[in-house]
């Protein structure tokens, strides 16, 4: 028989494995979280989806609590309403406020934890702590980090472990003083990080954040499109703010072949897109000096300077290079056009070893 | 990711030899070990004993060593030149004030606490002779598994630690297990006014090995593991010698604790001793499914265990007819305004004035108590009758804990002592979750704010953020972080008017 566990109510039926929360959220039942993240393992540290259990005195984590057969839970009373009200009123007097008093929208990944206390509210109004924190002096040029807007639910670190296999950051000091860091705060250009930028898109408040998109907002309906840096076919989403690109994110984790990762090149080089030095049409060399052309003249132009190589010296003297942002289809055209129309095996692409 | 095959556990040893957190040393001891150095980084910088190597006088600021002028100790080794560090209870709270020099050994002149005569009759006997004969160990190989979880049983033997669980529940568990399976002893002493498993290890390391040994054999586990408190040389060194004349058929292996109060907590222990920050995990699954290194494993405080040998010997019945209400006897420490501070076995369930009593009598004028550790908080002398066992003081909003006790004379202000307990939370939470790291921050600024300008306003908040703490905190610590100024202002409104 199919398990069943009772969600507000509701009696519902799980796979083996489903966490309190993942059942919830099938239903529609919102859950607040703050380090909940599909790809990680959980560790119940935000404290945020606490649930009543029957028959357990303290409430649990619904990210970490498993679903079992004829299970009861409440994700909503007033036992829970008080403890995630002043949870919140906590997090508050612990983060940066903007000028409302509300947590800080960074404008990268957003703020959950403002969306939380806008959606929910607080508790008791609490006096804001002073941030003891360290800091880094990291001059990277694409990962910003703030510890003021850092709720400490490590969900960064664990990626960097978890997904990337890089552990550039770890949790360092203790209690209050808690936060993410490096080894001997180095900064990540010295560490092992390769500014893949995954802690930006997994943090929940935005205290990781876009450096070149520092305060930029987000923009609502970004264009999807493929990333062209390789041929994996990674799917974009390319936030656009005045006509110029200003972040690039990805889909959601679960959606696309890239389960919401990126890498370096895909999340953080797009100025070129407008630098003023990028080739806008094709150019030939006429006496020694480059100047604009049409795509016929420059295809016909290479086709003489390649096929009189091969009249002077043979087929073998030409050699072919396909880059590394060809996708497959465009690698065997690249193979096809040396071996069939030039009659060479001197073929190869960049990112092949 | 650390590489395959590198051992995690190995870094906290290599940390202690490269010096602790200087510059360079993560990534030496990550190279070293495999792990990866911003992992090395995050451990280093969790553990005191670790993070400031540098430091050449560590001054307790635990209660009894508030109470005897530790202020003025911390404030005198500054002036003196020296690199100081304030540090949490070193479990010397019987010679107060007390202080740590470079190589972690107290320097103190005043001689260690009292004890009883010694008394066969009783279970551990700090007074008596230390013999090596482990007839309590023949005698339950002889007996048997089944019969020797039995006797704990019958014994009714609560965990010493502080929770109170009962022992035979835990033996059975970690014994239907899966092998190979684990022995963790805690000797992480660091409950402020708590020293007695210190006394245990000093005085009857033996007891302490048989128990260990009868509880492995009993349970099946392979391996035992004794992680003690870095602190705590001279009891290293006392068990080392007698573990070298016991001549055991058991793998016993030290592992040093670095400085952190949380790794009493059992899973923040097995953490540390895997290597990692010791951070408490969640639970279930518990230690006895999923312990040390994933294996099903037994963890017992020292006391615990050093009760299991006369058990064995003398019977589960005899045992549980020692206690008051509760079985057994226990160790209470006593200090504060006492006479003869020390370690006292009595009849689980005396009452304060008794231990007292047995301690040489009051200091002044007793206004409060604390009937054990920082997480019990403070009560008031109307319940000096109230018997010192687990329930009771439950019912109280109190606890039992370790039963360090340390009395109060009218001479102290409430606030003060309440102020103490808040910063030892604040140095001590983990900081892993929200609702402890958070809120150990606001109780120790509302009373010192409290304090500052005796304004009852800057307190309006304490009961709310308690109900949190209580409510969202992973562990243990953050559920009872906000005792010391919770049952001060409750059972002191008048120093807090």
């Amino acid at each position: 028989m199919t398990p069943k566990i009772t969600i507000d109510g509701q009696i519902v039926p799980f796979e083996p494995g489903e966490t309190v929360l993942d059942v919830a959220s099938r239903l529609g039942h919102a859950i607040p979280s703050l380090c909940h993240e599909p790809r990680l393992k959980p560790t119940g540290a935000c404290r945020m989806c606490l649930v009543e259990v029957q028959g357990q005195r303290r409430l649990q984590p619904s990210c970490a609590w498993k679903a079992e057969d004829g299970a009861v839970v409440t994700t909503r009373n007033d036992r829970i309403d008080t403890h995630r009200r002043t949870l919140l009123s906590m997090y508050v007097a612990d983060h940066a406020l903007d000028a409302d008093g509300l947590p800080v929208d960074q404008g990268g990944t957003g703020n959950r934890l403002r969306t939380h206390v806008k959606d929910l509210g607080t508790g008791p109004a609490l006096e804001p702590l002073t941030a003891v924190r360290r800091d880094r002096d990291d001059s990277n040029p694409y990962v910003h980090f703030d510890p003021a807007s850092c709720v400490v639910c490590g969900a960064c670190v664990r990626y960097c472990d978890e997904v990337e296999a890089v552990s550039a950051i770890s949790l360092i000091d203790r209690g209050r003083r808690t936060t993410i860091g490096t080894a001997d705060q180095q900064g990540l250009l010295d560490s092992s990080c390769e500014l893949c930028g995954g802690c930006i898109a997994v943090c929940p408040t935005g205290a990781m954040t876009e450096k070149p998109a520092l305060g930029v907002p987000r923009d609502p309906e970004p264009t999807r499109t493929t990333c062209n840096f390789c041929g994996v076919g990674c799917q974009v989403d390319i936030h656009v703010r005045d006509g110029r690109i200003s972040r690039v994110t990805s889909p959601p984790p679960g959606t696309t072949v890239n389960d919401g990762n990126l890498c370096v090149k895909g999340r953080f080089a797009m100025e070129f897109v407008h630098h003023p030095e990028r080739l806008t049409s094709p150019m030939i060399r006429v006496d020694g000096e480059l100047v604009p052309t049409t795509w016929d003249v420059a295809l016909q132009t290479a086709a003489r300077g390649l096929l009189g190589v091969k009249q002077r010296h043979g087929a073998d003297a030409l050699g072919f290079v396909s880059s590394s942002r060809c996708t497959g289809e465009e690698n065997y055209l690249m193979q096809k056009l040396a071996r069939a129309a030039f009659g060479t095996n001197n073929c190869h692409q960049c990112a092949a070893t | 990711m650390k590489k395959a095959n590198a051992d995690r556990s190995a870094i906290m040893e290599a940390l202690e030899h490269a010096g602790g957190n200087r510059p360079g040393v993560a990534r030496a001891v990550g190279d070293q070990t495999g792990i990866p150095e911003a992992d090395v980084h995050g451990v280093a910088t969790f553990y005191t004993l670790l993070a400031k190597p540098d430091v050449q006088v560590r001054v307790c600021q635990g209660l009894s060593c508030q109470l005897e002028g530790a202020a003025r100790l911390l404030e005198d080794a500054r002036l003196s030149g020296a690199r100081v560090e304030a540090v949490s209870c070193l479990g010397q709270c019987d010679r107060a004030p007390a202080a740590l020099d470079e190589h972690l050994e107290p320097v103190l002149t005043a001689p260690r606490g009292g004890v009883l005569p010694a008394d066969p009759s009783l279970p551990i006997d700090l007074g008596g002779p230390d013999t090596s004969a482990y007839s309590a160990l023949a005698r339950a190989m002889a007996m048997g598994p089944d019969a020797v979880i039995a006797a704990i049983r019958e014994s009714g033997l609560q965990g010493r630690g502080g929770a109170g669980f009962p022992a035979h529940v835990k033996w059975s568990g970690v014994r239907a297990g899966e092998g190979p399976r684990h022995l963790v002893v805690n000797a992480d002493e660091g409950e402020p006014g708590t020293f007695k498993d210190r006394e245990v290890m000093l005085r009857r390391p033996h007891k302490l090995l048989e128990g260990i040994a009868i509880a492995a054999h009993t349970v099946g586990a392979d391996t035992a593991w004794i992680y003690i408190r870095g602190e705590f040389q001279p009891c290293r060194r006392a068990l080392e010698r007698a573990l070298v004349e016991a001549k055991l058929d058991l793998d016993v292996r030290f592992v040093d604790g670095h400085g952190a109060y949380i790794c009493g907590e059992e899973t923040a222990l097995l953490e540390a001793m895997e290597g990692r920050r010791g951070m408490p995990r969640l639970k279930p699954p518990f230690p006895t499914v999923q312990g040390l290194f994933g294996r099903p494993t037994l963890i017992h405080n020292v006391e615990t265990l050093a009760c299991v040998p006369s058990i064995v010997e003398r019977g589960g019945a005899w045992f549980a007819g020692l206690g008051r209400g509760e079985p057994g006897t226990k160790l209470y420490c006593i200090s504060g305004h006492v006479q003869r501070p020390g370690v006292y076995e009595l009849p689980l369930g005396v009452t304060l004035d008794e231990l007292v009593e047995v301690a040489g009598g009051y200091v002044g004028t007793p206004k409060a108590f604390s009937p054990g550790g920082a997480s019990s908080g403070f009560l008031p002398m109307a319940h000096r009758d109230v018997p010192l066992a687990f329930k009771p003081l439950a019912a109280l909003g109190s606890m039992l804990g370790s039963a360090g006790v340390v009395v109060l004379d009218d001479t102290v202000d409430m606030a003060d002592a309440a102020r103490w307990g808040q910063v030892f939370f604040e140095d001590e939470t983990c900081g892993q979750c929200a609702p402890c790291r958070i809120g150990c921050s606001l109780q120790r600024r509302a009373v010192e704010d409290y304090r500052a300008h005796r304004d009852p306003a800057h307190l309006a908040n304490v009961e709310a953020v308690h109900h949190e703490m209580d409510e969202g905190s992973i562990c243990g610590l953050g559920m009872t972080a906000s005792m010391p100024l919770l049952s001060a202002m409750r059972h002191f409104p008048e120093d807090f008017a």
